[in-house]
């Protein structure tokens, strides 16, 4: 700061110098506070007199019979149809790959090599998966913008209301993509594009030309639901949709979630889920 | 004809394609096939690490497997749940410490090493905790 004044000094006139007074930077500041207020102001108006999804919510999805002897010994496999929805409408060209892949993975946790998943590697899920809200998810909305953080992984997405999400050629990829909102009466409609090619939901390919249409209705003051639907020009004939609903968990404060030692990993050689022995944190 | 035969197939194919789909959401998060759960196990020993860390915690104990003639004891790693579904469930960061006895229902490895998955433990001043829904329940006592 010391040496910007001290440059201008050198070289500025002195005419000038004296028409800097401490009332134009006054008027200065005062413009640029106005210009962020206006901006604000406009996104603000996005959601007065809207449904508020503020809260934290687990996913209330139907009751499913439990058991233990389930797809690979796995319990939590009885969660699984209850989320799943309808089955994509891949092009033909791409179904034989992927029943394949569907096989090879049921196939290895039938022997018990399971193969590893991102999240042994510490990945979030990324969107769609992160709505499934395996973990209790909160919703702040404020006035332009819906921010959405799912426990697990401490996954966040940010819904800006009143934008359109960028063309998809400029849509830097990642696991949450870009996520524009606007209200249709009192549905809250997300278009959300720019999700990472590698990042999949139920192991199905997509092209970065996926887009995620959402459209988000509060049912009543403990219950909302989301329809997803998907569309890929390059992978899918038809679109593909679902709905997930959502309970209010009332008296829950989020839990911090850094993914930060896991013990299971994938072997270099098979990439079977392994175990590590080792407790290297005592050592 | 055709038809009639592709009609009696279709139930089976939506079986196949179910149980597929089961598998595949299930292993989105986290698959447990690396543990057999359907032959539990019951382990009695000493906490030598209480790893209380995401993705999961886990338990590092010196432990004889009781129902098995050999009485050898091992170093066993116990996996939990993580420590917000093992809050959920009651679970504190600090109630298991170094140099407790504690007695666990696990489901072992199927590769026989000496791991496990928790079902449930039982702390030196009794109180039982399960290990969240996801990794199902104890099936032995």
């Amino acid at each position: 700061m010391h040496a910007i004044r001290r440059g201008t000094h050198v070289s500025t006139p002195r005419f000038v110098r004296r028409s800097i007074s401490l009332a134009t930077v006054a008027a200065l500041a005062a413009l640029v506070a106005t210009g962020a207020h206006a901006q604000a102001g406009k996104l603000s108006s996005a959601n007065v007199d809207k449904p508020d999804f503020s809260g934290i919510w687990d996913r209330d999805t139907p009751p499913v019979t439990p058991s233990a002897r389930t797809a690979g010994g796995s319990p939590s496999a009885v969660t699984g149809p209850a989320f799943a929805g309808a089955a994509p409408p891949l092009k033909q060209e791409f179904v034989a790959a992927y029943q394949a892949e569907l096989k090879r993975l049921a196939d290895a946790d039938q022997r018990g090599e399971p193969v590893t998943s991102q999240n042994t590697m510490c990945l979030p899920q990324g969107m769609p998966a992160m709505m499934l809200a395996i973990f209790p998810m909160e919703v702040i909305q404020t006035r332009g913008q819906v921010t959405i953080i799912e426990e697990a992984f401490t996954q966040v997405r940010r819904i800006y209301i009143g934008e359109e999400p960028p063309p998809v050629e400029d849509a830097e990829p990642g696991f949450y993509g870009h996520s524009g909102g606007k209200w249709d009466g009192n549905t809250l409609v997300v278009d959300t594009v720019g999700i990472k090619t590698n990042i999949l939901y139920r192991n199905v390919p997509h092209s970065e030309e996926m887009r995620i249409h959402e459209r988000m209705r509060v049912i009543d003051a403990d219950h909302w639901e989301d329809q997803i639907t998907i569309t890929d020009p390059k992978y899918l004939t038809g679109s593909w949709s679902w709905t997930w609903k959502y309970k209010r968990r009332p008296d829950y404060k989020m839990l911090e979630y850094v993914c930060e030692d896991n013990r299971e990993f994938a072997d270099p050689v098979t990439g079977a889920q392994r175990m590590r022995f080792k407790d290297t944190k005592a050592k | 004809m055709i038809r009639s035969k592709w009609v009696r197939r279709t139930p089976a194919l939506l079986v196949v394609t179910f149980a597929l789909l089961a598998a595949t959401v299930a292993r989105a998060h986290h698959s447990f096939a690396m543990y057999d759960n359907e032959h539990q196990i019951k382990l009695k020993g000493t906490v030598t690490n209480f790893q209380w860390t995401n993705p999961h915690v886990y338990i590092d104990l010196e432990a004889v497997d009781v129902n098995s003639d050999k009485k050898e004891k091992k170093s066993w790693v116990i996996e939990c749940a993580n420590p917000g579904i093992l809050n959920r469930v009651g679970w504190k960061f600090n109630m298991v410490k170094t140099g407790d006895e504690l007695t666990v229902i696990a489901a072992p490895m199927r590769s026989g090493e000496p791991g496990a998955l928790l079902k449930e433990i039982t702390l030196p001043d009794g109180r039982v905790f399960n290990n969240g829904a996801p990794a199902g329940p104890a099936l032995i006592h």
